[in-house]
């Protein structure tokens, strides 16, 4: 049965990594995950999986230059042989002249971000939770998507006395219910805990979605007021913190927030942070190097404050390390991966009923970046796209392409909802977001559903 | 290795699978990043496991393992057969597959030069020529090469009797020159972006890429971009070059034939497609230009191979005929549905996944001439190169994809220098406005390392040979 290590076995492991002899430092990252997921679709379940994995990865430096090895044989052989895979690789490259070194011992604060429910979730009581949520769908109408339980531990140890170890899980459930003449609806939830996570409500909100798109009409394609439900503003977010947040490309110029520090970006009642440690996301402790995570204000009403910093980038910058390394090697460097969109004091049906002629926008899909310095992306609506008259919902449209700036529609958000919602736009990452009124949004094309 | 897989089956079936077939194996990667001369990232990896997939009560059930101790791998075939029946408890069609002979047999594909036992110093010599002589050009503000190797072993035995074992070896390789001012970034990547050029083939492909050659042409081209115009918005004619054409197939033709996407599998993550069943042989898919194979025989290509992860031997299926589309994608439990075998085309990213119908060597077939004919027979148009970027909605219809540089096409030359190009399209209107696909002379084998699809996700490796191609009255410059 799978379980935890545990810092005292993930210790006893990296120690065989960490004795390697004959050089200036090593680091073990121990990344071990198990868990299932029970996928469904024509409201059936298609395809149900369950695995487990561990991954030991070990950097090492000698002389200021780096070497990295990994492998998931999670033994103190398995350790001692990356160790010395990562030596080979470091003794052959150049130093490295902006190596930082690797993270003081440090305290680090515990999180409980473990739940054995979630963790030992079996197939049946997934599958029975699928069940219901294929339940809500109506006549005519089916079901598809997945309900996955994840458990994890991550620890960092080093030659300098630092050792860090976290354990979380997540519970994740989305559903696209679609059918009738032709329509569909979205629904999801992501949480720490499979307690935080409704398959009623889920499927419920999808099939209503489903009904309320039946036969949508053609609109032109053009600027309109929106109101972004939350898993459309975590796309926004998402996207934001890829193209402005990371340290490197701001201090290369590269990011769309370079030169702009102090500077508005955004509306003055925007403000994004964040902040790993906060109890109603999923974050760790601690980073992949194992520096603290720290609190970022990155923007601040509106003003942008600060990207963020792993060592190294940091060491480049002038600023100390704000704990957003990512798993070395990682050219890419540092980036945001628990964010927090501010709440306001409006909610959906205010902001609908403040329009007078605009759009209702579930969700977006497939996104990509057009011009990372202008923020600007792309991307389709999907599952539940509505037209709004005189301040009323009054029936769904086709989907439309995007093609709009993030910080141009943050500059024209006049309302954000009191409640936010977690939602993960990339791997490994988590936003809790409220939803959003943009006064313009660009739609540059349209679908023919 | 063989033995655990086999000894994987025979657990599930004591454990009550009606059918079983387990993948154990191991993925090697090799990556090195060079940027302006200075080492930014070089690392290995080896992840060794096994999957075990059954059916028990018509259901699938599938379960992946690491350690690969006797009594782990019980435990896991055990909770494969225990996933199936939970998922027998709810109503629904139980899974049939169609019939395949019990593969046996060893298949290693082409490598001439291992590219694990070429010297780092070797490598790491070729990726900092090629920066420093990027960084020859003036006003260029970053030069950066990387190289990937990959190597998956796999050793495949089922409970009908299939036993086989395969070698496949990726090797990669690409440089990027980013010029960086006025507030704006502009990149040049050669031979394609997002890491290269990557080809199921050894180290000798690495030699043959040219990146030192061409490193300085690059970086020319990325600090002139800097001072070039905005890609004008228009509906015009459009050059694509093979790499563009890599992705455009990928996304517009790769994935709407994916049979387990047409039936709804894929519904809740990238969606659906516009192709039905009731398609084939009738759907104008494109114009009478338009020839497109999935053949898992291609040399080079990243989605070659003997057998399939359901041990279905390899094999060329033509996908879409003079413009009018013919065949889908399939895999054993699809294909029924639509009254055939499978055509070998599904895939597991690795051993810790579930196989899915995944493309192999998606190809547009060559027809006459070169880009360079294609451009002097072009009055007035655009010309675009390198992607940079790509979307397209959940039914595969409306797409948009953003490219590294653009010129105008005048009177057959080539002028004006763009930047920031992109162009969008609904994909039948689009295929069927190709009036012109080059031949063999330019036709290129491309890989796609990062294909994405399932959930939880999985990352496929798929190959397209690609033509440069003229495509008329399409919307440019979206704003």
């Amino acid at each position: 049965m799978p379980g935890l290590l545990g810092r005292d076995g993930f210790e006893a492991v990296a120690s065989a990594a960490l004795e390697l002899s004959g050089v200036d430092g090593v680091e073990v990252l121990l990344m071990h995950e198990w868990g299932g997921n029970t996928r469904f679709a024509n409201s059936e379940i298609h395809q149900s999986t369950a695995r487990e994995d561990t991954g030991l990865r070990v950097r090492v430096v000698s002389r200021g230059r780096v070497g990295v090895s990994a492998t998931n044989e999670c033994t103190p052989e398995g350790a001692r042989q990356a160790a010395e895979s990562a030596r080979e690789m470091a003794e052959i490259v150049a130093p490295d002249p902006l190596w930082p070194g690797l993270t003081p011992k440090t305290d680090t604060a515990e999180l409980q971000r473990f739940d054995e429910a979630t963790a030992n979730a079996s197939p049946e009581a997934r599958a029975e939770a699928v069940a219901t949520l294929i339940g809500q769908a109506p006549s005519g109408f089916s079901a598809a998507g997945a309900y996955e339980t994840v458990a994890s531990e991550i620890g960092v140890a080093n030659t300098e006395g630092q050792v860090c170890w976290g354990s979380q899980t997540q519970a994740s459930m989305t559903t696209v219910v679609s059918g009738g003449d032709a329509g569909s609806g979205f629904a999801e939830a992501f949480a720490g805990s499979t307690n935080h996570v409704d398959a009623e409500a889920i499927g419920r909100t999808a099939a209503r979605k489903a009904s309320a798109s039946q036969n949508p009409k053609a609109l032109a394609p053009g600027v309109y007021p929106v109101v972004l439900e939350p898993a459309a503003v975590a796309t926004v977010v998402g996207f934001l913190a890829w193209v402005g947040f990371g340290g490197r490309d701001y201090i290369e110029d590269r990011s769309c927030f370079s030169g702009k520090e102090g500077e508005q970006v955004a509306a003055s009642q925007v403000s994004i942070t964040d902040d790993p440690g906060h109890p109603d996301t999923l974050g760790l402790a601690f980073d992949f190097e194992g520096e603290p995570h720290r609190r970022v204000d990155l923007v601040k009403d509106g003003v942008f404050r600060s990207a963020v910093y792993d060592r190294r980038i940091g060491k480049e910058a002038g600023v100390p390390s704000t704990g957003h390394a990512l798993p070395s090697p990682n050219p890419e460097g540092p980036f945001p991966l628990n964010l927090f969109l501010a709440t306001g004091d409006a909610d959906v049906e205010q902001m609908i009923a403040a329009t007078e002629h605009g759009l209702l926008v579930t969700r977006f899909h497939y996104s990509n970046v057009v011009n990372p310095v202008e923020a600007s992306i792309t991307g389709m609506t999907r599952d539940g796209t509505f037209l709004i008259e005189n301040g009323e919902v009054t029936g769904p449209v086709m989907n439309f392409r995007f093609t709009q700036s993030i910080l141009a529609a943050l500059s024209a958000t006049t309302m954000i909802g009191s409640k936010a919602e977690l939602a993960s736009e990339f791997f490994f990452s988590a936003s809790r977001v409220p939803a959003l009124k943009i006064e313009e949004f660009n739609f540059s094309g349209r679908s023919d559903h | 290795m063989l033995d655990v897989a086999k000894m994987a089956v025979l657990a599930a079936r004591k454990a009550g699978a009606d059918y079983a077939d387990v993948r154990a194996g191991t993925d090697e990667t090799e990556s090195l990043t060079v940027r302006n001369e200075e080492m930014t990232g070089i690392d290995r990896s080896i992840s060794t496991g096994i999957g075990v997939r059954v059916l028990a009560g018509g259901r699938w059930g599938f379960a992946s393992t690491s350690r690969l101790d006797e009594a782990e791998i019980t435990r896991t075939a055990e909770l494969a057969v225990q996933i199936a029946r939970a998922a027998s408890r709810m109503a629904g069609q139980p899974v049939t597959l169609s019939p395949v002979e019990p593969a046996e047999g060893v298949w290693r594909g082409q490598c001439i030069e291992d590219p694990f036992t070429v010297p780092l110093e070797e490598k790491v010599a070729l990726l900092m020529e090629a920066t420093r002589r990027m960084r020859n050009v003036p006003g260029l503000s970053y030069a950066e090469g990387g190289l990937d190797f990959f190597r998956r072993r796999t050793f495949y035995a089922s409970s009908d009797g299939a036993a086989t074992e395969q070698e496949v070896t990726h090797s990669g390789g690409g440089t990027v020159a980013t010029a960086v001012g006025d507030g704006d970034v502009q990149r040049r990547s050669y031979p394609n972006s997002f890491r290269g050029h990557v080809r199921a083939a050894g180290y000798e492909h690495i030699r043959a890429l040219g990146l030192i050659e061409e490193a300085e042409r690059i970086g020319r081209e990325a600090v002139e971009l800097l001072r070039a115009a905005e890609c004008p918005s228009e509906v015009t004619t459009l050059v694509l070059d093979s790499g563009q054409m890599e992705l455009q197939i990928h996304e517009s033709i790769g994935h709407p034939v994916e049979l387990d996407r047409v039936m709804g599998m894929e519904e809740a993550y990238a969606g659906g497609s516009f192709v039905t069943p009731s398609d084939r042989g009738s759907l104008r898919y494109g114009s009478p230009l338009i020839s497109i194979t999935a053949d898992a025989s291609l040399p080079g290509g990243l989605g070659t191979f003997a057998w399939d992860d359901e041990g279905v031997p390899a094999r060329s299926t033509p996908i879409i005929v003079d413009g009018i589309f013919q065949n889908f994608l399939t895999s054993r439990e699809t294909a029924p549905s639509i009254g055939e075998s499978s055509n070998g085309t599904s895939r597991a990213d690795g051993w810790s996944h579930l196989p899915l119908i995944r493309m192999t060597n998606i190809s547009i077939e060559p027809r006459e001439g070169t880009l360079a004919d294609i451009i002097a027979d072009t009055a007035d148009g655009i010309f675009m190169t390198t992607n940079t970027s790509w979307s397209i909605d959940d039914k595969r219809i409306n797409f948009q994809f953003g490219c590294e540089m653009a010129r105008r096409i005048k009177n057959g030359q080539l002028t004006d220098l763009y930047r920031n190009p992109n162009y969008t399209g609904i994909t039948p209107e689009f295929w069927g406005s190709c009036d012109a696909v080059a031949g063999r002379e330019d036709w290129v084998v491309w890989g796609t390392p990062n294909c994405g699809k399932g959930q939880p996700g999985q990352v496929g490796r798929v190959g397209h040979g690609a033509a440069p191609a003229r495509f008329r009255n399409v919307q440019v410059g979206v704003r």
